[in-house]
């Protein structure tokens, strides 16, 4: 079973409520998945749930067929799985070359190393100019990343998720708050840098989802509705009643 | 961080030099400076510099570095002091032969004992937690150093004699001259790690641990390892520090791990400035001047240290280098002498307002400290009755009008330093 993540009876709930009410996914290797759903359908805490940040209330994960629940971050990390925030996650007082570099730091074998200097690792320092170069931040790599405009902060933000080059990689949301041409720029990035890899998305704009992804997951009050390709869920019944139809009302 | 050469890793051949250049100019500083100020007082400050500045130094790893804020760094300071008074009045029993200039090393190893202890458990969490758990153990420690007598020697502490030992080509350290050597050689190895620590794998994460501890997991790293790492380091580098305090007063007694002394370099290290490495040194070299030199002028130094380190917070959260850096743009694109009026301008109210506030306090602990029939006192080169009208006039006169003026000013100086960094380039700013 060539599984990048598997999710079975996966449940979360805070307190007296259930968020996540029992989600099996299972994403394939190489594959582009997207899930979408309403507001408050739990999908940003099914990200936190496979990512570590959360723990399970109940069901299990794993990864490329290794039991995951419940470990910490760092450990799911180390594993090969790599993800973004919706709300910009980085390191604001460090330089944005500092701030991928830390990324790549681990994947390079360095650990807790105090026994190499950083500015002396030629393959890591180039490993850094490529992903900043990527992520067309090569002209602000002396900027405290703290201070990079919006756009920039969520390139950056993706740059960190990819730089470790894991081979599962999960973003949410990368495009929020973007304008048309900045997603456009998004989308592009988010193509190169998966390239091979499996991709896990979260995302709202449907432009992107449609454009992206090879299955689409829909997400509807902490359940899975439905997986399948774009064409079957632009189709499919129960998805535009519960959401895409939603969605309309509101437009 | 890296405010001593912002060289970037961008050329590494080239700059080989550029990077060597402060560290020889260090040492260099370090070996002309007895030259230069010769005098007993002066070199017992230089000393006194130094010590100081390794546990500023080590200190800021936790507090600037790391993101650690705590109120208990003493504990690893005067334990490392406390070890290395034992080794020294072991030499001098002979129980081994060492030479003293490799105590301060006993000092950072019980220093790291005791950071990994209490490490493991205090660095948990950063932020109240980290800083509630540093101050009991502050506590804890300060405590049992009364009650453990036989370690700690009670209240009037434990001493020793630094002059024992192996000579090594005929230094005994029997003048302060020659313990002054000591603390820079031990003051550059000691720099010089710390500063290397801060561009290591770990180090880096340190930072980054700091700005973003949730993100650093979700790259592969243990927020906790990480700040117990730097804690350990910390630790080791007080201890050092300690080590020294004990070779140069041959003495060390219950204040030098207490609370006080917690305080003490958590005013050094933010006067001077958390977000750069060389903070903690300028805060080190400036405090022990005012401790050194104020306190021959005034008995109220310490109500002085207090005001300036709310300033700071209050005013200039950067310190006296983030005060510093600010005008490197100014000093390189050379708008220096259009900032030189503005200042001047703002400047001399200012010191109008500081000699009224500086005599209103002053005459006020005169009048409370001296006795009663004693009502004359000289300040700045006057004598005045502190029971006449007069000069309480001038002095509230300067004070409100140097005030008022000094704010009135301060809108020019505004503009002028908006006008001196006028074109910032859009990149402008290098990462801190």
């Amino acid at each position: 079973m060539s599984m990048a993540i598997s999710l079975n009876e996966v449940r979360k709930s805070f307190g007296p409520t259930e968020i996540i009410r029992g989600v099996n996914l299972n994403i394939e290797k190489g594959e582009r998945h997207a899930i979408i759903g309403p507001n408050g359908a739990g999908k940003s805490t099914l990200f936190h749930l496979v990512s570590g940040r959360y723990t399970l209330s109940g069901g299990s994960v794993s990864l490329n067929g290794e039991e995951i629940s419940n470990l910490p971050p760092y450990e799911i990390y180390r594993k090969g799985l790599s993800r973004s925030f919706q709300v910009t996650n980085i390191f604001p007082l460090m330089s944005v070359f500092e701030n991928v570099r830390c990324g790549i730091m681990w994947s390079k074998d360095y650990k807790y190393s105090f026994w190499h200097l950083v500015d002396r690792e030629r393959s890591l320092n180039e490993r850094t100019q490529e992903v900043l170069a990527e992520i067309g931040l090569t002209d602000r790599q002396h900027v405290p990343a703290g201070v990079l405009t919006y756009a920039e902060q969520r390139a950056l933000e993706i740059g960190i998720a990819s730089a470790g080059g894991a081979d599962v990689i999960m973003l949410d949301e990368p495009t929020a708050g973007m304008s048309h041409s900045e997603t456009d720029q998004a989308i592009a990035l988010i193509r190169k840098i998966t390239e091979g890899k499996t991709l896990v998305m979260v995302e709202h704009d449907m432009g992107v989802v449609f454009d992206l992804a090879d299955r689409i997951s829909v997400l509807v009050y902490g359940e899975i509705i439905a997986t399948d390709t774009p064409e079957n869920i632009r189709n499919n019944k129960a998805v535009q009643e519960a959401y895409l139809g939603a969605e309309a009302e509101h437009a | 961080m890296s405010n001593i050469s912002n060289a970037q890793s961008s050329t590494p051949q080239s700059s080989k030099f550029k990077v060597f250049r402060p560290w020889i100019f260090l040492a260099v500083l370090f070996i002309v400076l007895p030259f230069i100020f010769s005098s007993g007082i002066s070199v017992y400050t230089m000393n006194l510099m130094g010590i100081f500045i390794i546990f500023a130094l080590s200190y800021n790893m936790l507090l600037g570095q790391g993101g650690m804020l705590s109120f208990g760094h003493a504990v690893y300071f005067g334990l490392g002091g406390f070890m290395s008074v034992h080794f020294m009045n072991y030499i001098e029993d002979e129980v081994f032969i060492l030479p003293m200039f490799l105590v301060p090393i006993f000092g950072g190893i019980i220093g790291l004992v005791f950071a990994v202890i209490i490490g493991s458990f205090s660095t948990r969490r950063a932020g109240t937690v980290f800083a509630m758990i540093s101050l009991g153990i502050g506590e804890l420690v300060a405590a049992s150093s009364l009650i453990f007598v036989a370690f700690f020697g009670g209240e009037e502490g434990v001493s020793g004699d630094r002059t024992m030992g192996p000579n090594i080509l005929g230094v005994d350290y029997a003048t302060d001259l020659q313990v002054y050597y000591l603390i820079a050689a031990w003051a550059f190895v000691t720099i010089a790690l710390m500063y290397m620590f801060s561009r290591t794998p770990m180090g880096r994460m340190a930072n980054a641990v700091r700005d973003n501890e949730e993100r650093a997991e979700f790259i592969g790293y243990s927020q906790r390892k990480v700040r117990f790492i730097s804690f350990c380091a910390s630790g080791f580098f007080a201890g050092i520090a300690g080590g020294l305090f004990a070779i140069n007063f041959e003495i060390v007694t219950e204040e030098n791990l207490n609370a006080l002394t917690s305080g003490v370099v958590l005013l050094m290290v933010y006067i001077g400035g958390v977000g750069f490495f060389i903070g903690p040194i300028i805060g080190a070299i400036f405090f022990t001047l005012l401790q050194t030199l104020l306190s021959h002028y005034t008995e109220i130094w310490q109500l002085y240290v207090g005001i300036m380190f709310v300033l700071t917070v209050m005013y200039a959260p950067q310190g006296l280098t983030g005060i510093l850096a600010m005008h490197l743009p100014v000093i390189r694109m050379k708008r220096v002498p259009q900032l030189i009026m503005p200042y001047i301008r703002l400047g001399v109210p200012v010191i109008i307002f500081l000699i009224g506030a500086i005599g209103l306090l002053e005459t006020v602990h005169h009048v409370r400290s001296a006795p009663v029939d004693q009502t004359m006192m000289t300040l700045m080169g006057l004598e005045y009755d502190t029971h006449g009208v007069l000069p309480w006039v001038v002095m509230v006169i300067c004070t409100l009008g140097g005030g008022y003026v000094a704010k009135s000013q301060a809108g020019q100086l505004r503009e002028a330093w908006e006008e001196a960094h006028a074109p910032v380039s859009s990149n402008g700013g290098s990462a801190k």
